[in-house]
This record gives C-alpha cells, structure tokens and sequence, in this order.
C-alpha cells in the first residue's frame, strides 16, 4: 500500500442544497430588502454594498495574503478621483469607457505602489502603506486645479449606461451596486479558491516554506496587492457615484481604518466576514448619526477596542458554528465545510 | 545668511521636539516589539493638559509636570489594561491603539472644541536673541538645550546604567532576559510608562511653538514613525540623528517650498525605506 488515495469529496445534491442554502438565503435577504424599505434606508444599503466591495478587497491582502495594509483608501480614492475628473472635467459620460479607465488607472496604481510597499514586510510594511496613503490625500488635497482640494470635487452624475429611456431612482442604483457586488463577490471567490488563492495563504503562514517549493513568493504578493487595489478603485468609483461628491477625506486615514475595522469584525479567515463587518459599521454609523453624531469617532474606537479584546476570529466565524449547529442539529450533513 | 541660519535653527528646535517624541515611540518598539499608535495622542493630551494648567494661571514648569505625568499615567493604564494581553500580536495592537487614538480625539474635540490652542512662553524665557540682524525667540533655544540635556541623560539611562543594560537586552534577546531572572513584567510596564511621559512631555513644552488641535494625533505619529525609520528603532543617537534630519527637512521645506512642504517627509521615509530600512544607525529589528 502506497499511502491513502484522496479522493474528492463527493456531496449528495441534497448536501449541495444545503451548502447552497446561506447563499440563497443572502441573496433574497439583499434583493428583497431594498424593495421593502423607504428610499432613506435604500441609499444606507447602497453604501453596505460599496463598502462590502471595499472590505472584501482588503480581505484578500489582509485576511488571505497576510499583509495588513494601512492605506488601502488610497485605492480606493483614486478610483473615485479619475472617475470623478473623467465625468466632471472631461465630460467621459459613458459608463463604459471611464469606468474601466478609473479601474486601470487604479491598477496601475496599484503597481506602482506594491513595488515600494513589498520591498519591506511586517511593521514596515504597516509604516510604508500608511505613508503611500497620506501622500495620495496630500496630492488630492494640494493639486487643486484637477481635485478641488479640500472642497471637494462636486456633482458626480450616476454612471450613464447607455441605456435609451432609462433614468436612475435610489432603488435601480441599489440593485446596480449589488449587481457589481455578486460580479465582485464571484470573482474574489474564484480567485481565493484558485491555484494562486491557495498559494497566497500558503505565503500568508509559512513563506520560507512556500519560497522552498519553488514559489516566488513576492510575485504573488505583489499580483494580490494589485488585485487588492483594483477591487478596493471599483468600490471608490462606486461610492463617487453614490454620494455625487468625491472628498480628500475619502482617500484618507480615518478610511483606512474603518475598512480594517470591517475586517475584523466580520472575521478575516471568512470569505464572506467583510461584507458581515461592512453591514455592522455602516448600520452603527447610521444610528450614531441619528442620536450621537458628534460621538461617532469615540464610538467607533470603542468598536476598535471590543473586536480587539473580546471578538476574536470576527463575528462570521460564530455565524458559521451557529449554521453548523443548525444543519448537523436535523444531522443531515456531518462537517459541512465554512464556505 | 542670517535667514538660512534661522530657518536652521528653527530645524533644530523642532527636532529636538521631534526627538523627544520619537525616543518614547522608538523604545516602546524596540525593547517591547509594539506598535505603539496611541504615542501622537500622548503628544497631544501633553500639549493640552499643559495648556489647561497655564491658562489657569499655573507655573509653566508645573504645567509641563502635569502633562506629562498624565500621559505617562494613561501610557501605564492602557499598557495594564489592553496591550499586555496582546504582546506578539502586531495586528491587534494596530487595531486597539487605532481605536483609543479616535476615543482620545473625539474627548478633546468634546472638552476643547474644533479650535487650535497655543500658549505663551513662560516669562522667564519669552525674550529675543538677535541673529545677524533678526529676531529669533528664546524660548526655542530652550528648547534646543532641554532636548540636548535629555539627550545625555537618555543616552547615559540606556548605554551606562544598569537599567539600560537590561533593555538593550530585553530588545536583543527578551527570552534569555527572562531566563535570567528579570521581572519583564514590570520593565515593560516601565517603559511603556516612561515612552507616554515622553510623548506627553515633548507635546507639554511643544505648546508655545505650535498650535494643538484635536485632529493631530496621526500627523504626529507619522513624523515619531518617519524619524525611528529614519534613524532606526532603539538606538537613542540614531533618534537624535533622524529627528534632527526631519526637523530640518521640514523647515527647510516649509520655507523654501511651501506648496510641497507635505510631501517631503514622506518622500524622505520612502527613499530610506527602500535603501536603508534599518535606519541610519539602527539596530536589527525582530
């Protein structure tokens, strides 16, 4: 006997169903909410989606490739910049052509950045992302003349389709952000259940190792650090079109920090935890706004310190063990896998 | 001539400021291996607390007392409370530090208001020395000697004393430090303590030379991390050296440059990051 054979693990359709079934379930929850709710909560669904964009990009860095970034809203600022400057100041209206070119812009980027950033790792590599993103809010506070500088560049028109005799309202744009939420949801699940997927977590634990198999472990960080940032300019872009302002602020710090803070509390080692830790903030951000405004930032360190201290793992990883418990409590389907 | 000559010395003050600042931030990372975040909060709460004893008709050395034992009194309960239930855990000291920077900003901003706060210099030292033709204010030559004094005492404390010995080898090798019998318990909690008081008092005497605001937290974290890159985590006369290039970069800058005054400091931090990331006489980080 040679050593044990691995065999796929063949699944039932009635267990296909039931791996199915949280997807489903989401799915309905996100398609039917925004049709049963006035137009105010729409926009604040709106924004749960930009951000979940935005999470699950940092995810992919953070949570799969181990590199705590501090300035991912540089990416996320700039895709909402060229697309803002696109539509305001050269008149692109089409959709598809400064849509794209915001996202490439982003790449590139991107790219230019990852070589600085990866040449250093750990603290460092915190220390040089942190300084990357305040020289991009330093840039789009200073160059005036393309960004407006601090006031911001304003009326940013919803993306123009091309569509004849189509007009936008609150809930055809809220099902237009989730459209490109599923597309970036698929495609982020593709790429971490992939061949390279599996190799950048394998770099995230033991990279030595991965650099002994042969692996050229920077080049892989560096493709993830760039696929990080295109995702994170999608959701910038997005945003832009939502609020209608782009802002220095947008691209700055304090973004940072609460896209990391989404992170962490939806849980890392979960595919689905950002857009968890994205409902979460934006929800707590809403009802501060409504009856503590001006204790928000002070609310939202206390969330810092709780998801440190006592939410360990985030709270996807309880969602999980609590579906579990659900499924294997009928005991139909014994170790259902965290999707 | 005697322009340059001020815009140097001006450098040179506020690098001594920067050097106060960045010796507390660098020897937190070094010795104990954590991200402090909070250490810009420590200026500001320094600043401010030395501003409310002023304004209240107190002594100026009292004032500079009281801001930074608050600071180091607060650096010691969060280090108790949070940060020594998660040594070894970069990510989540990035997170909790983070965190009690926005609970610092937002009591500031709720107690003092959106305005920027500066005080006068004590009377003893609010005269003017003439350089080549121009004023120059007494109070940052003080500033100048303050950080010089602190200097020699810091370096005696780490290079010649006993204390020092045992956290130059806590930064080395911090298992066999506790192998040998050393209470890194309370050497940790120590230096924690003193690295805030250092914050609270380089914010404390920085009161009369620039204006504090409840937004500055990260701003003067970034320049503490660029001056330990700079001049590398730990070692005191490479932090010396760091904050003085920073200090003058900036003034020089601020000076001759104004429009792109924000971005040499950074740009500094990223050529140094990619040539020389030790620092410029750094120690080897773990």
């Amino acid at each position: 006997m040679g050593g044990i054979a691995l065999e796929p693990i063949k699944r039932s359709s009635q267990e296909q169903l039931v791996r199915l079934l949280p997807y489903i379930f989401g799915l309905l929850l996100f398609t039917m909410f925004p049709l049963l709710v006035p137009t105010y909560l729409q926009t604040m669904i709106t924004k749960v989606f930009v951000f979940a964009i935005f999470a699950m990009s940092l995810n992919l860095i953070w949570g799969y490739t181990g590199l705590t970034s501090l300035g991912h809203a540089a990416y996320f600022g700039i895709g909402g910049y060229v697309y803002a400057i696109l539509v305001t100041r050269y008149g692109i209206e089409s959709f598809w052509v400064s849509g794209p070119l915001s996202i490439l812009a982003t790449g590139l980027v991107a790219a230019a950045f990852g070589i600085v950033a990866l040449r250093v790792t750990g603290v460092y590599f915190l220390l040089v992302t942190l300084a990357l993103g305040r020289l991009v809010y330093y840039v789009a506070v200073k160059w005036r003349s393309m960004t407006q500088g601090s006031d911001g560049i304003i009326g940013i028109a919803l993306p123009n389709l091309g569509l004849p005799g189509f007009t936008w309202n609150a809930t055809y744009f809220c099902f237009f952000v989730l459209f490109v939420l599923i597309i970036c949801y698929i495609l982020l699940y593709l790429i971490v259940k992939s061949p390279f997927g599996y190799a950048l977590q394998g770099v995230r634990d033991q990279e030595p190792r991965m650099r002994c198999l042969g692996y050229n472990t920077w080049l892989y960080k560096y493709i993830a650090f760039i696929i990080a940032g295109i995702f994170a300019g999608i959701a910038g872009m997005l945003f832009s079109q939502y609020l209608g302002v782009f802002h220095p602020d947008h691209t700055g710090v304090a973004m940072s920090t609460v896209v990391l803070l989404m992170v962490i509390i939806g849980g890392t080692r979960m595919f689905f935890g950002p857009i968890i830790g994205a409902i979460v903030i934006v929800l707590l951000e809403y009802f501060a706004s409504l009856y503590m405004p001006a204790r928000w930032p002070m609310l939202l360190g206390a969330v810092f310190v709780i998801a440190v201290m006592f939410l360990r793992g985030g709270i996807g990883i309880h969602l999980v063990r609590l579906w579990e418990k659900v499924i294997n409590g009928y005991g139909s389907v014994k170790g259902c896998v965290p999707l | 001539m005697s322009l340059m000559a001020i815009h140097l010395l001006n450098g040179i003050s506020f690098g001594m400021i920067l050097f106060l600042l960045s010796m507390g931030f660098s020897l937190t990372l070094g010795l104990m291996g954590i991200l402090n975040l909070t250490h810009g909060a420590m200026f500001m709460v320094g600043g401010f607390i030395g501003y409310t004893v002023v304004g209240a008709g107190g002594n100026f050395l009292v004032a500079v007392l009281s801001g930074s034992i608050a600071a180091g009194l607060i650096g010691l309960v969060i280090e108790r409370l949070f940060l020594r239930r998660i040594y070894n855990r970069l990510d989540d000291q990035v997170l909790l530090t983070l965190g009690l920077v926005y609970i610092f900003e937002n009591v500031i901003l709720w107690i003092y208001g959106g305005h920027g706060r500066m005080t006068n210099p004590p009377p003893f030292m609010a005269f003017t020395v003439d350089i080549g033709g121009r004023s120059f204010p007494g109070y940052r030559l003080g500033v100048i000697a303050v950080g010089l004094i602190a200097f020699i005492g810091l370096w005696w404390l780490i290079d010649r004393t006993r204390i020092g010995a045992i956290v130059r080898a806590g930064m080395d090798d911090n298992e066999m430090t506790r192998g040998l019998g050393i209470n890194h318990e309370l050497i940790y909690g120590a230096v924690f303590a003193l690295g805030a008081f250092a914050g609270g008092f380089s914010g404390a005497i920085g009161t009369p030379m620039m204006s504090f605001i409840f937004s500055m937290p990260m701003e003067v974290l970034l320049y503490a991390l660029i001056v330990v890159v700079v001049g590398g985590p730990g070692s005191v006369l490479g932090t010396l050296i760091g904050a003085l290039v920073i200090g003058m970069i900036d003034a020089l800058g601020k000076a001759f440059i104004p429009d792109l005054a924000s971005f040499t400091i950074y740009i500094v931090l990223i050529i140094m990051l990619l040539f020389r990331p030790t620092g410029l006489m750094g120690r080897t980080m773990a």
